[in-house]
């Protein structure tokens, strides 16, 4: 089991997705349980990262459903193509043709919008769905999803019941807007993506920055870091920091300090008013750890 | 003691720190354990927070739990020991059915005997009542709180606009079609923004509760354009541009350094904050606005000032009170909440935070 989950380690980061043993040991249960997994944590930690870079490990396509206000069944599952069915009644009309003949073609497959959920579910290969930002449904619907995912088979009235072939691998991602069901949290594996440690961001910002030196990548995993403990509107995301790498890289330095930060804050940070006070701190000689320091970061 | 016994007491620890942990969530834990290595702490420990708690929130009474029964080390050494005698003989697929049945559920019974104090949901502890230890737990859940509370308020703002189709656009973009009406066009009903004036209560005998509110007007003012705040002890003042920060600890001092909230005696005075609400800033009040008051209505026995309450409620649209106080407490001694209520379209009682939102939510 040991060798299973380094496996899944090591297959996620040539996926380009760096896995602490909490997160190879969630995705490792999944597997062997065919559990979801839900997966929470603040904006820009990675949670959409995790499925794409396991669809990628696992070589499987990836369907995405993002999930948004008033989200229903007609966009999550499947919907009629109206337009063209209409257009077919129209097409017909005028001919003497039989009317159950015409209803059984505007009810056939062709005519079939077919939603994120319909397409993992009737894909001849296994698949790996993502349910991006659940917490953003309404209840209704994630009564719906929650009969979807202890079942894997949907009933379209006019066409019959679709059974998965394969049970696909499900993530769902959530930023705890909002309570979920107890009904749903039951079926899911749970975990929690904080911001990286130190250690870890460093070594992610390497894996996905070409060309950033050891001292750099050190740096500024510091500042954003300790950017992170300061009280923003948003805190700066792990994508965030690298396209901040980046820039750094592009501008053709090769050490961070006061002029730089202050030179390409923009790119870490969006809101007027977080930069305002970033800049503040920075003028104010405010501790950005421009030097590194430890930083103690486990859960207890 | 087996093993199974071990991890049934330690459930049941769960329960009681107010963690709701479900048969079939000990029964995937069970499934769980025969899959991974115990001698890994990061494993074990993944192991079961992945399938036994589903919410961040319960982290903190969770770990404390675990560190108590496992971090020591020698209980897994223990388990590892008893494990062949348990359950990790049988077949696999067999001991994965028997676990569950092994488990004699008896969460409830504990549960009656009432939760330990220290360690429940830190969301659903009086906040009157909290020491310093809870308050600061509660702060760390307080981000997700103000989350959630934004999330509401956008979903009430865009809720019900679809339903009636506009018949008359429907057939012009028919037109093009040859009259076959391919896009149904719906009316979209425009919702008044809502204007809302919040007077919070900032004196000591509310502490803990007017941090938490003031805390929550300052996230509810990031997405709202238009919400003033007022603070008062016997005098009020407008507080709103000192609401920037969402730090629930500083902010009070904050307004209480920087706003004239007391005049000459220094005790809380509904009576006077009402009529010199009236006559400074009237002029925030229309037609559109919802007045939301914060405070225990607790006057010291100071004159009530009804008809400056029902000055502001002819003004405004709606006045909503929230109360920390538990509804039995209402009128008793100098609280004038039942006299005061008889003025607001709705007074809630928010002894707790989970409450506090809850009600503010339901506006």
């Amino acid at each position: 089991m040991q060798d299973k989950i380094d496996n899944l380690k090591e297959g996620m980061f040539k996926a380009g997705y760096i896995c602490d043993d909490r997160t190879a040991t969630v995705l490792y249960l999944s597997e062997a349980l065919h559990k979801p997994i839900l997966v929470e944590g603040p904006a820009g930690v990675g949670k959409t990262g995790v499925a794409q870079a396991f669809s990628a490990m696992k070589n499987l396509p990836l369907v995405r459903l993002q999930c948004y206000e008033g989200i229903d069944e007609s966009k999550a599952l499947y919907e009629w193509n109206y337009k063209r069915q209409l257009l077919h009644i129209q097409a017909v009309g005028n001919q003497n043709i039989d009317p159950r003949e015409v209803e059984q073609d505007i009810f056939s497959e062709q005519y079939l919008l077919r939603r994120p959920l319909l397409q993992a579910i009737s894909s001849s290969l296994p698949s790996v769905l993502l349910i991006d930002e659940i917490d953003k449904v309404d209840f209704e619907f994630e009564a719906m999803l929650l009969e979807l995912l202890s079942e894997f088979q949907m009933s379209i009235p006019e066409l019959g019941t679709v059974k998965a072939a394969h049970i696909p691998y499900v993530f769902l991602t959530s930023n705890a807007t909002r309570e979920l069901s107890e009904a749903l949290k039951r079926r899911c594996l749970y975990l929690h993506l904080n911001f990286p440690t130190l250690a870890l961001e460093e070594q992610i910002l390497r894996l996905k920055v070409p060309g950033l030196t050891d001292h750099l990548a050190g740096k500024i995993a510091t500042v954003a870091h300790r950017i992170r403990q300061v009280d923003l509107k948003k805190a700066p995301s792990i994508a965030e920091t690298i396209d901040w790498a980046m820039a750094i890289i592009q501008l053709g330095l090769d050490d961070l300090n006061e002029a730089v930060t202050l030179q390409t804050l923009n790119v870490l940070v969006k809101h007027r008013e977080d930069l305002e006070k970033l800049e503040g701190m920075i003028y104010a000689r405010n501790d950005l750890s421009f030097q590194p320091r430890p930083v103690d970061n486990r859960a207890w | 003691m087996n093993f199974l016994q071990y991890l049934q007491g330690f459930f049941e620890d769960l329960r009681r720190e107010g963690i709701p942990v479900t048969t079939s969530q000990t029964r995937d834990c069970c499934q769980a354990l025969l899959l991974i290595d115990w001698l890994n702490p990061d494993y074990f420990y993944t192991t079961l927070y992945s399938t036994l708690i589903k919410d961040y929130s319960y982290e903190t009474a969770f770990n404390s739990v675990y560190y108590r029964y496992f971090a020591s080390g020698l209980a897994m050494a223990a388990g590892k020991r008893d494990l062949p005698a348990s359950f990790a003989a049988m077949p696999r697929g067999e001991a994965a059915a028997m676990a569950p049945d092994a488990l004699p559920i008896q969460g409830m019974a504990s549960l009656r005997g009432g939760l330990s104090q220290s360690l429940r949901n830190p969301l659903d502890e009086t906040l009157s009542l909290a020491s310093l230890e809870q308050v600061q737990k509660m702060e760390a859940l307080f981000p997700l709180i103000s989350r959630r509370l934004a999330a509401k308020m956008i979903k009430k703002n865009r809720r019900d606009d679809n339903s009636m189709i506009n018949y008359r656009s429907t057939m012009r973009k028919s037109m093009s079609s040859g009259g076959l009406p391919l896009n149904i066009m719906t009316v979209r009903r425009r919702r008044e923004k809502p204007v809302i004036v919040a007077i919070c209560d900032v004196s000591g005998s509310v502490m803990t509760f007017s941090c938490f509110a003031l805390a929550m007007l300052a996230s509810m003012q990031r997405f709202m354009r238009q919400l003033r705040s007022f603070g008062f002890i016997e005098e009020v003042d407008e507080i709103t541009p000192w609401l920037n920060s969402g730090d629930p600890l500083t902010l009070r001092t904050t307004v209480l350094r920087k706003a004239r909230v007391i005049s000459s005696r220094g005790y809380t005075n509904y009576g006077n904050t009402f009529t010199s609400f009236i006559k400074r800033y009237s002029g925030a009040l229309n037609h559109k606005t919802t007045v939301l008051i914060f405070g225990d209505a607790r006057n010291n026995w100071f004159n009530d000032e009804i008809q400056a309450l029902q000055q502001i409620k002819a003004l405004a649209r709606k006045i909503y009170w929230f109360n920390p106080e538990p509804e039995s407490n209402w009128g008793q001694g100098d609280s004038r909440m039942l006299v005061y209520a008889r003025y607001c379209q709705a007074a809630f009682s928010c002894p707790t935070l989970n409450s506090l939102q809850e009600a503010i939510g339901k506006l």
